[in-house]
């Protein structure tokens, strides 16, 4: 079931409803009535891997609570290296195993050996890699002594599965979400208008931004030898907007259904196209992924405590890994590493938390110092989606070969004006809401009814005007 | 709470006027769908020869040139669990059927509307000829099956500006002012119509496709040999662009288990036109479907094999 289709427009509601009318009374009954639904969730896409991911759910929820109860340490050891490796070895047969075993067979071919890998032929189950890192940041955390093991298993359970973040994050800490799910929730009014328009928004981005976008990015990319230089920029500049609007959407939705029902989660996105700098864009972008590295990775190599070059290879270290936690292929890992190699300079300068604040208002320095810095950071990272979009490392390196031509310098073969003033409206109202959660609030807080009830409308005509048959979130396939 | 939900419902008031408005509004254009279905209401006991199929034959076959009367039932996209669905609703209606021209492209075998890009159009079958085979909430609405500037560029053409959304004649041919394409033409659709019909044969997906389709076939002869109906079985031609970029295991896979099927029925024949060579650039309109002075050749063809069968 996907966030925008109208199964899920039939399903949200109801389950709404007997969340406020029918189980309102019970915070057991509630906390119920949301892991069914979260499982009615999951099931509706393949319901075989719901086992799978009832197994994974057990498997922490039993590992929690042996550590908590361990009477030695190397007893909860055995029970926590249990839980990474059983996790992790899920994933590694799932989204890995091919990978691993062909990359095998191709180095083996360079020294004249030939080997037929045994790959396996199954299907990637949706949001693996997302309620991994759930369970995972879970045992870590119990394991560390930073939080106790939960013994209620619905209420653990909804932590893992909770329909909203079930598929594509964000990834939550057991620290911020379970004592949400442990404690009463009453109607907020507010909220749930709050919740009702960050969904909105999510759609808007997600149909309007990242699915029109996804036609010409998906037409110049599968043909990319056919078009000019020119024609390849255009296709990887509207990759960039796909891709935030696909997954920023996702996460507006996932926040905004959240809400409905009394729960906050953590924030995934806070406008990274305006970021001064690539250390920025990495605090505003997939925010729950980057702290989760940062936390259960960066920090317990070393972070940057050691010397430079500790910080540069925990740093290689973590984009790496990020990279390839987005899939099993060499173009995820490159990318990685570019994002690396442009943190590198900030990093050895010690210049990489000099923009932590949002971008500022207007006037002359903007235009003269961050406007070029946003630029920059912006060509940077269109560049570097160029690897994250390729089939692989060849076709990455053909289309990068078709920018530098001669041919950059003629018109685009392909020029959907009506998608380049739709951006360009897009990134106006990005920009004037940026000092907010999500850029629709600043007009849902500001605006007199009728402004802002007209602004809702017009959103929603153009949903549906460019409303097709539902397409699949780009992120699912993590 | 309560303030919510009531706020909910006044806001989404015009929405819903917006939809229903547009949904029957859309409901009320007559189309090819519910002209087909019209006239299967109304003659399918006087029709001798049934055609079924995809926009090959939906373009390629005019039943004006058949000696018997004759209906084309095929669309485009139509696969063959469609054109036994239709078959199905009125079998016990064809009083007079003698034969059904049955279309087997390099595609037909693993093919199903549902799973590829023209799945919107399962809402015709839902809709328009009452078959219950819906895969999506969508296959029941004319507004959710398609973007609304779609729908405002059909409802505009009716209601504005008086144009007809039926593009077929009145016995079911839709190739009617399909003159030839041009040679660049020719060579683009031949390659993108070609990638776009080839599958990947082995795997699960389409293994399971080409099953349910041959037992389809199987299904529809058991019903003809029980009423000594025949079945011609037909691959239309296509110009040798399209040829040259189709996979030949899927071709070959495709004409040996319809030879198969016929070899072992005797109701049943098999005419196998895709590289006829009397078809020249001029019978195409692109690299797989023919033209209207094309599609008058292959009706012909169709109906003198018809008659020589007989």
């Amino acid at each position: 079931m996907l966030f925008n289709s109208i199964d899920f427009a039939i399903f949200l509601p109801i389950v709404f409803i007997l969340y406020w009318f029918v189980t309102n009374k019970s915070l057991k009954a509630q906390n119920v009535l949301l892991l069914a639904a979260s499982y009615f969730f999951y099931a509706c896409w393949d319901w075989r891997f719901l086992f799978l991911l009832m197994f994974s759910t057990l498997l922490d929820y039993f590992t929690g609570l042996k550590m908590q109860d361990a009477t030695n340490k190397s007893n909860k050891k055995f029970w926590f290296w249990l839980s990474v490796i059983v996790n992790l070895g899920f994933l590694g047969v799932f989204k890995y195993y091919n990978f691993f075993a062909e990359s095998f067979a191709e180095a083996i071919a360079h020294v004249g050996l030939k080997i037929n890998p045994w790959t396996l032929n199954v299907i990637l189950p949706v949001g693996i890699s997302f309620y991994t890192f759930h369970g995972l940041s879970y045992v870590i955390d119990i394991y560390k002594g930073k939080i106790k093991a939960e013994r209620n298993f619905v209420d653990y359970a909804v932590f893992v599965s909770f329909f909203p973040l079930l598929v594509a994050g964000p990834i939550e800490r057991a620290t911020h979400l379970l004592p949400q799910i442990k404690k009463e929730r009453t109607f907020d009014y507010t909220k749930a208008v709050d919740g009702l328009r960050q969904i909105l928004w999510g759609l808007f981005k997600k149909i309007v931004i990242a699915d029109c976008c996804a036609e010409y990015a998906n037409q110049i990319f599968n043909n990319s030898a056919d078009y000019s230089g020119s024609t390849l920029v255009l296709g990887a500049v509207f990759f960039t907007f796909q891709i935030y609007g696909d997954f920023s959407g996702y996460s507006d939705i996932a926040l905004g259904t959240a809400r409905l029902f009394g729960i906050e989660l953590l924030r995934n996105f806070a406008f990274p196209y305006f970021s001064r700098d690539i250390a920025e864009f990495w605090r505003r972008w997939h925010i729950s992924l980057s702290s989760w590295f940062r936390d259960y990775l960066y920090i317990p190599l070393g972070g940057s405590k050691g010397g430079t070059w500790m910080k540069v290879r925990n740093t290689f270290i973590i984009f790496i890994v990020s990279g390839f936690w987005h899939g099993a292929n060499w173009t995820f890992i490159v990318w990685g590493a570019l994002n690396a190699l442009y943190f590198l300079p900030l990093l050895l300068t010690n210049s990489n938390r000099n923009n932590l604040e949002i971008v500022r208002v207007g006037g002359k320095p903007f235009i003269f110092n961050e406007l070029p810095k946003i630029l920059l950071t912006f060509s940077l990272t269109v560049f570097a989606w160029i690897f994250f979009r390729a089939e692989n490392i060849s076709h990455a390196l053909s289309y990068i070969s078709g920018i530098f031509s001669k041919s950059v310098f003629s018109l685009p073969s392909i020029r959907p004006y009506y998608l380049i003033l739709l951006i360009a409206l897009f990134m106006l109202v990005e920009w004037l809401g940026r000092k907010q959660q999500y850029a629709l609030a600043e007009f849902g807080l500001r605006w007199k009814r009728p402004f802002r009830y007209a602004m809702y409308y017009a959103i929603i005509v153009a949903i549906f005007w460019f409303a097709g048959k539902e397409q699949q979130f780009i992120y699912f396939q993590f | 709470m309560k303030k919510f939900i009531l706020k909910i419902i006044l806001f989404s008031l015009p929405v819903w006027a917006m939809i229903f408005s547009i949904e029957i509004s859309l409901r009320n254009i007559p189309n090819d769908y519910s002209y087909k279905k019209k006239y299967l209401d109304k003659h399918a006991a006087e029709i001798e020869t049934l055609i079924f199929g995809s926009s090959h034959s939906f373009r390629g076959i005019n039943p004006a040139f058949f000696s018997g009367k004759a209906f084309n039932a095929s669309h485009v996209s139509q696969s063959l669990n469609y054109d036994y669905e239709i078959f199905k609703k009125y079998q016990d209606k064809f009083e007079k059927l003698k034969t059904i021209v049955l279309l087997i492209s390099y595609s037909s075998l693993y093919g199903k509307l549902e799973t590829g890009v023209e799945s919107w159009r399962v809402k015709n079958y839902v809709i328009y000829y009452g078959i219950n085979t819906p895969k999506s909430i969508t296959d029941y609405s004319e507004f959710l099956s398609n973007k609304l500037n779609i729908n405002k560029k059909r409802l505009v053409a009716y209601y504005k500006l008086h144009e007809s959304n039926i593009t077929c004649t009145t016995l079911g041919w839709g190739g009617m002012g399909r003159k030839s394409g041009n040679e660049k033409d020719l060579i683009e659709t031949g390659k993108t119509a070609a990638k776009r019909h080839t599958k990947n044969i082995h795997s699960e997906k389409y293994q399971t496709i080409f099953n349910n389709n041959v037992s389809i076939l199987h299904s529809i002869i058991k019903w003809s040999q029980a009423r000594n109906i025949k079945i011609l079985f037909f691959t239309p031609p296509a110009f040798h662009t399209y040829r040259e970029h189709i996979n030949i295991e899927q071709l070959n896979t495709t004409i040996e288990t319809i030879n198969t099927i016929v070899s072992n029925n005797n109701n049943c024949m098999y005419i196998n036109f895709f590289d006829d060579p009397n078809f020249i650039a001029k019978d195409f309109y692109d690299a797989d479907h023919l033209s209207e002075t094309g599609a008058e050749k292959l009706s012909k063809l169709i109906n003198y094999k018809i008659d020589e069968w007989k």
